[in-house]
């Protein structure tokens, strides 16, 4: 699975500290979601999306063999 | 997603703590066979399967084991500091992780050892999928901090 985290938290201007905050998660984690190690349940893309403004499909895209 | 019940992080320092001199009774209890003489007692135990029969126990190395079990309980199932879905993710692949390594190495051992000796491998199955899950875990917790330094 792809993501689009870290473009998303540069157009935001959000480190991964500020985002990790907000969605209350440690830094950790978002770099490891943003590395594509760990694949976030819904709820947790839901609430990324949401501090980005965007849609979950905009976020995250099915790779090949997904 | 509904999270699963675990101990709030105090009890983690708590079992940190606790573990090490119940580790070293343990050792010395079943390498030395140390014993806290004040320990002895008269216990219930059952004789051939039936009668029950009473006899003096001390129960030095009974309490070796069950703290042994229950800090390395207290240190696998207490919350992170930052607990969130990626800690609880890694935590039950590395219970998953855990059983299946614990019985291969229990096959191996069933298939290897005979009589008394498979009584000693026995002991020590009683903490070692503990034992591995706790390893697993910290380590896993190690690379997945290290990794976003």
């Amino acid at each position: 699975m792809k993501n689009k985290i870290k473009i998303q938290r540069a157009i935001h201007n959000l480190t991964q500290d500020d985002l990790a905050k907000k969605i209350r998660v440690s830094r950790q984690t978002i770099n490891t979601m943003e590395s594509g190690k760990y694949i976030p349940s819904t709820a947790l893309a839901l609430k990324m999306a949401s501090v980005f403004g965007v849609s979950v499909e905009e976020l995250f895209q099915l790779e090949e063999g997904d | 997603m509904k999270k699963l019940p675990l101990l709030p992080h105090a009890f983690q320092k708590l079992g940190f703590i606790l573990f090490l001199p119940f580790l070293a009774l343990g050792i010395a209890s079943i390498g030395w066979d140390f014993e806290f003489p004040w320990l002895s007692y008269k216990v219930a135990h059952t004789f051939n399967q039936h009668i029950i029969d009473f006899d003096t126990q001390n129960l030095t190395d009974e309490i070796a084991a069950v703290g042994n079990i229950i800090t390395m309980m207290l240190i696998a199932f207490s919350k992170e500091k930052t607990e969130d879905e990626a800690i609880q993710f890694f935590r039950l692949a590395s219970l998953q992780w855990a059983v299946i390594v614990n019985y291969i190495v229990l096959i191996i051992c069933i298939l290897a050892i005979y009589g008394a000796g498979f009584l000693t491998v026995m002991m020590y199955n009683m903490f070692t999928i503990l034992i591995i899950f706790n390893i697993r875990f910290r380590f896993v917790l190690f690379m997945h901090n290290k990794a976003s330094v």
